[in-house]
């Protein structure tokens, strides 16, 4: 009967808790505001004259929403995504799928203008000044000076960035310099004719319209690799991209989306002939990103361990294939020897067998993912800690001391006070250090000191070790080469390098333990060399040197050197092995580009 | 013979400046003199034979001249300063290698304040007693150095407690003879019984008189 009774209790209360859940739910689609969020690159005037139309156009067949205009840039579009504050997204394309990823947005429709198809509307242009007679195609810019609007813009630089890639210019690292000179984009035009850079990176048709508007006589300037697209009215040096989309969040209401879906696609051309059409297809936009390893693809650019699964996977599968391979291999070559005496023992050996292979390759899986040269550094910045802290301490107790005893004068309690500042300020430092290693984060590029990072990974190997090799540093780098680069990286590669060459000598006599660490310029370029004087590498071994899980020592995991080649080529750089010129052993050189100082 | 605390020194090797500074800061609040080395090399750059009662505090782990390499040139040296060891991680190797080198003490950082300066006072004793120990023996070897090679010879006899008779018919010399040496010797050395002559003689050389 009580049983009952609670039963029903609970019956009624779900009843009327789904019940009020669903009114409210209907009562939000109707009464509330739509904010719509609109990314206003060209700044906010210009953001609500060209989307003004629209709400209104909205407001008047939708009257039982009321819609309005949010003009954002793309931080605080994100901002209000993450709050919840927005119902539907308007924005380039590439932004888009950006906030795809990481808000779930789908888009109900692309932006479609009249005669050009909305999957191909977006393209860019790279002009150089008419009488450049020197310069014809993308290429031809490599160690060029480069204009374009930011390092985000769409139209006004990725697109155009990704074919010089295709075209084997590397817009990061092969230009003489990219200049990000913002909006409007007859800015950038106007430093190709003035000369001011070499080549300059504008949306197109930015051209044709400053010809109409008699800003530009078409002789001034010429197009670079000029491609031709079907029904496209202006000149190009990109293929065509799909045009902005419009996009609902995970919350907008369904009803609500279905509705405005209806409306746009249902919108009479305006006079601009501006409309909206069925959503196109953003895959070229992922294929530009991925390439580019920019916005949800940037992962491939940190090295972390999530980002080095994700890279590597193709060979962990491949190691397990091989394992696996090779331990039905072994099966069937035992089961063919001892077929008739021993079926049933073979059948348990393969078993075993394979709950060992299993179980090896589950350790290294695990091992895999503990890997970082991180928790290492870690532990050792932890133990640097230590002085810090002991000095404050002292300062500290010292003072009270000096109280018992009568001699605390002023100027001991400001010296104390001084130090333990000072002091606090570096262990502040030190776990600076460590939530940098860390935390996941965008690729850092400040200028370092490889000399220095030398002296400071000698610092940290040696002062780990109970009876360190000498470590020969030589830094005849010149003040002109700047290196820009995330040091903790680099410092992971430093460690790992220096480790490696301390390992080679290790069995061997005194006078060969020793390595040499030289730092110089060469052809605009810094190399760093880690020389050991150890046995060497024979060629098959020197092949392999670089391929994830090749080792040559008993205890290696073979994930150092691929991790450091990536790091490296991450930085524009290059890292390679050569037998040591001056003797036995080996030399491992890693490049970075100098970047030269501003003057 | 007692020294006053300002009298008294203590060295201070460690690669850290932070930490330098704060081991000055607290030895220099009990009264002890305090000098201050980056490294090893500075050190030995610096350091004279002592004339005070003196002791160095040492860090095992520094980037060049490590403190047991320190520990071993100032063996060879004959600097005979007691050494206390600081070390931030207890490698029991080294700890090892340390003591049997003749270490005086170890001390594990992050360390106790009171612990390190009793460490100091302790070692600062020894000092001062192996100081003392050198200063009078120094005292003894000069007060025997101006007797003549034929005056040693009876100063040992007459030390020994022997009657001038017996040292006469050993030495081959008149009773006469030992008794002038002997009033000659009380004379340099500035006493007057064979009691203190034993007393000074066994000071410049504990195995004189064996």
């Amino acid at each position: 009967m009580n049983v009952v009774g609670y039963k029903k209790i609970l019956q009624l209360g779900l009843f009327v808790g789904l019940a009020s859940l669903f009114c409210f739910g209907s009562s939000q689609a109707l009464g509330k505001t739509v904010a719509i969020g609109v990314f206003a690159y060209q700044g906010e005037r210009a953001s609500t004259s060209d989307w003004t139309p629209l709400i209104n156009y909205l407001n008047q067949v939708l009257p039982e929403h009321s819609f309005r205009l949010e003009n954002h840039d793309a931080e605080s579009l994100r901002r209000s995504l993450a709050d919840q504050r927005i119902d539907l997204v308007i924005t380039n394309p590439g932004h888009y799928i950006t906030l795809e990823a990481e808000f779930g947005l789908s888009r109900i429709a692309t932006l479609e203008s009249l005669g050009v198809s909305a999957a191909k509307a977006l393209g860019s242009v790279v002009l150089v000044r008419g009488d450049r007679m020197d310069l014809k195609v993308l290429s031809d810019l490599a160690g060029k000076r480069v204009a374009a609007v930011s390092p985000e813009g769409f139209g006004g630089y990725l697109l155009a960035a990704k074919e010089l890639l295709h075209s084997g210019v590397d817009p990061e690292s092969d230009l003489k310099e990219i200049l990000f000179i913002g909006l409007p984009m007859n800015k950038i035009v106007e430093a190709v004719q003035q000369g001011k850079v070499d080549a300059g990176i504008v949306r197109a048709c930015v051209p044709e319209q400053m010809v109409r508007e008699g800003q530009l006589k078409p002789a001034d300037i010429r197009v670079l690799s000029p491609r031709q697209e079907n029904q496209f009215p202006c000149a190009l040096s990109t293929p065509l991209y799909p045009n902005w989309p419009i996009a609902v969040t995970k919350q907008t209401d369904p009803v609500l989306a279905k509705r405005v879906a209806h409306a746009l696609l249902s919108m009479p051309l305006a006079a601009d002939g501006i409309g909206w059409t069925v959503p196109a297809d953003y895959q070229p936009v992922h294929d530009l990103y991925r390439e580019l390893r920019i916005g949800p693809y940037a992962y491939l650019r940190e090295i972390t361990p999530e980002g080095l699964v994700r890279r590597f996977w193709p060979w962990l599968l491949g190691a397990l294939f091989a394992l696996v391979a090779w331990i039905v291999h072994t099966i069937r070559v035992e089961q063919l020897v001892h077929r008739r005496t021993a079926q049933l023992r073979d059948s348990f050996n393969a078993r075993e067998q394979a709950e060992l292979g299993m179980r090896e390759s589950q350790e290294q899986m695990e091992h895999l993912s503990r890997l970082s040269v991180l928790g290492e550094l870690s532990g050792n910045l932890a133990h640097e800690l230590n002085q810090p802290l002991t000095t404050i301490g002292t300062y500290a107790r010292t003072v009270l001391r000096r109280q018992d005893r009568g001699n605390l004068t002023p100027e001991a309690i400001s010296e104390a006070c001084t130090q333990i500042a000072s002091e606090a300020e570096r262990a502040g430092g030190i776990v600076q250090r460590i939530r940098h290693f860390a935390k996941k984060r965008a690729a850092v590029r400040e200028p370092v000191d490889l000399a220095h990072m030398a002296h400071e990974a000698r610092h940290l190997v040696v002062g780990m070790m109970a009876h360190p090799p000498e470590v020969q540093i030589t830094n005849r780098l010149s003040e002109h080469c700047r290196v820009l680069a995330d040091s903790p990286q680099i410092q992971q590669v430093l460690l790992n390098l220096i480790k490696n060459a301390i390992d080679a000598g290790r069995t061997l006599a005194p006078q060969r333990q020793g390595i040499q660490i030289i730092v110089e310029a060469i052809d605009n370029w810094a190399h760093l060399q880690v020389i050991d004087q150890g046995c060497g590498l024979e060629p098959p071994q020197l092949a392999h040197l670089f391929e994830p899980f090749f080792t040559t020592k008993t205890d290696g995991l073979g994930l150092g050197l691929p991790i450091c080649k990536t790091i490296i080529e991450a930085h524009g750089g290059r890292l390679w092995a050569t037998p040591n010129a001056e003797g036995p052993g080996m030399c491992f050189t890693f490049s970075l580009p100098c970047h030269d100082l501003p003057a | 013979m007692t020294y006053q605390p300002e009298d008294c020194l203590v060295h201070v090797v460690d690669d850290d400046a932070g930490l330098r500074r704060s081991l000055r800061f607290l030895l220099d609040s009990v009264g002890w003199s305090v000098r201050l080395y980056a490294s090893a090399e500075e050190f030995l750059d610096l350091v004279a034979p002592q004339t005070q009662p003196s002791c160095l505090l040492l860090d095992i782990r520094m980037p060049a001249m490590s403190g047991l390499e320190l520990q071993q040139v100032l063996r060879e040296r004959g600097l005979n300063l007691p050494i206390l060891f600081m070390t931030g991680h207890a490698d029991v190797s080294m700890v090892v290698q340390a003591m049997k080198s003749g270490a005086r003490d170890f001390i594990e950082k992050p360390f106790k304040d009171q612990l390190l300066l009793d460490a100091v006072a302790a070692a600062i004793r020894l000092s001062a007693e192996t100081l003392e120990e050198t200063q009078r023996r120094e005292t003894a070897l000069r007060a025997l150095a101006a007797l003549s090679p034929r005056e040693k010879e009876a100063a040992r006899l007459i030390a020994r407690g022997q009657p001038n008779k017996l040292i006469a018919a050993s030495l081959g010399i008149s009773e006469k003879t030992v008794h002038i040496h002997r009033q000659h010797i009380m004379g340099k050395a500035a006493i007057s019984s064979a009691a203190e002559l034993a007393g000074l003689m066994l000071r410049a050389d504990p195995t004189a008189l064996d």
